[in-house]
């Protein structure tokens, strides 16, 4: 690695790790950013980046799962889908990296799972409280998973994956959970294109098993609102399954990916109970949250997604989501989790007050030091 | 509310690196550097020390081609509180290295 890059790679760390610091640390964040500008060797200065970016996630989790509101009470918390949801997430990865373990699958494997689990962490906190995804974004996620049928790693006459370096990527996993759950606020002609060509993409692919997701997803909106938009991207969400199932499916099974929900139990009680166990946290997002925060259709859109992906691993050679190999759908998890969120700017139903964990009177006094005012 | 906890060994370290200082500021880098402490345990620890009262910072202004740079001493606070809590005696390698 050369010097030049060392720094640009130490310069995005440090900036990434300003992000994710909370407001009233922010000064920090710039601390260590000038600190490692300082430091004339681009390899100590990349390490001492890195370093202080995993402090940063640290906080920032600390925050974000426990710290934001001690008022908050914990009953408050579990009724918030976003802290369920990254709760569920971090707890069906860790049961899947314990199925792995214990199925005998190589330690890359696991490696890749732990570290899609970071990045999806990563990406769900520097994108913060994410404003509704819009139509134009729709649009061309749906172009992302159109030019993977078109141009994407072709198996058994499936075009599904990307190769991004050593490792092939299922941007349909990836990006069609959150677009799922986008659609449930943003219903303009430009995201309802993006719901269409992604289902055309799925016919292309061809997928089943994520055609069938966006047709449950798409259904159980539908169940909330009867509208055009919805109308539209459901019948092309059906139309696009019923090619999909019209096309032969040829694809193999893989090893430590599919077909696990039942042969984890051929291992072990321990391994079965791993499996099911961390499929079904996938689900229980879906049912935190108020019954009248106006967010049902997301959470409904949400849980039936992830159920029918589920159950298309359960009846095919469809990837297992976060318990089997994989970080494609890990990511994809951690995505929609945080397209669940209430957006920026939303009344929230709980009131939140913004301070640093189990320190908040002391940083409070410290504001006039300059410490945590940093521009 | 401060929350009392059990100091580690790094925490106590980095107490001890700073008393050697006598009162003189510290940057980040050189203080990781001399209490054999990664800056992913430095920082959290740092922002935790500060909120305690037992240290404070301040941004020294930059030399030329150079950023400011945020530093720290121990209040008399703290200058206290190191002496109170000073690195494990026995096999610490990192113990020694500070102290010696």
């Amino acid at each position: 690695m050369t010097g030049g890059l060392r720094r640009r790679l130490a310069t995005c760390a440090v900036r990434a790790a300003g992000r994710l610091l909370p407001a009233p640390l922010a000064g920090w964040g710039r601390a260590l950013r000038h600190e490692v500008e300082a430091i004339d060797d681009d390899a100590e200065a990349l390490g001492f980046a890195l370093g202080g970016l995993r402090g940063a996630l640290m906080q920032a989790m600390a925050f974000h799962l426990s710290g934001r509101s001690i008022e908050m009470s914990v009953w408050e918390a579990l009724r918030r889908p976003s802290v369920v949801g990254l709760a569920c997430a971090i707890g069906a990865s860790g049961l899947g990296l314990a199925y792995l373990t214990m199925a005998g699958a190589p330690a890359r494997y696991l490696a890749v799972n732990a570290g899609a689990l970071l990045i999806g962490l990563l990406v769900y906190a520097v994108l913060g409280r994410a404003r509704r995804l819009p139509g134009s974004v729709m649009l061309a996620l749906g172009g992302v998973l159109l030019a993977t049928a078109l141009f994407g790693d072709t198996q058994a006459g499936a075009a599904r994956w990307l190769m991004v370096g050593p490792l092939f990527v299922q941007p349909s996993l990836i990006l069609l959970p959150m677009m799922i759950v986008g659609f449930a606020r943003t219903r303009t002609a430009l995201a309802t294109a993006g719901m269409i060509v992604a289902a055309l993409a799925l016919a292309l692919q061809p997928d089943r098993a994520m055609a069938g997701v966006l047709v449950a997803g798409l259904g159980a909106l539908a169940t909330f609102r009867r509208d055009r938009a919805t109308s539209a991207a459901l019948a092309a969400a059906v139309a696009a399954f019923a090619a999909a199932l019209a096309q032969p499916d040829t694809l193999p099974a893989v090893a430590h990916v599919d077909q696990i929900l039942y042969r984890a139990f051929d291992i072990d009680l321990v391994a079965g109970l791993a499996v099911v166990g961390g499929s079904a946290l996938l689900i229980v997002p879906a049912l935190a949250g108020r019954r009248d925060d106006g967010r049902q259709d997301a959470r409904a859109a949400f849980g039936a997604l992830w159920l029918a992906m589920v159950a298309a691993a359960a009846l095919g050679n469809y990837p297992t989501p976060l318990v089997g190999y994989g970080g494609s759908a890990v990511i994809g998890y951690l995505l929609s989790i945080a397209v669940l969120r209430r957006p920026r700017g939303e009344s929230a139903t709980v009131a939140i007050t913004e301070f640093a964990p189990a320190t908040a009177d002391d940083a409070r006094e410290k504001l006039p030091t300059g410490l945590y005012s940093a521009a | 509310m401060t929350r009392s906890r059990a100091l580690s060994p790094q925490a106590r370290t980095v107490l001890a690196t700073l008393l050697d200082a006598a009162g003189g500021w510290r940057h980040g880098y050189d203080l990781a550097r001399a209490a054999r402490v990664k800056s992913g345990t430095l920082y959290p620890l740092l922002i935790r020390l500060e909120a305690q009262g037992y240290l404070e910072a301040e941004w020294q202004p930059p030399e030329p081609g150079r950023p400011p740079r945020h530093a720290y001493r121990l209040t008399v606070r703290g200058v206290r509180f190191a002496r109170d809590n000073p690195p494990a005696p026995a096999p610490g390698a990192i113990g020694r290295a500070v102290t010696a």
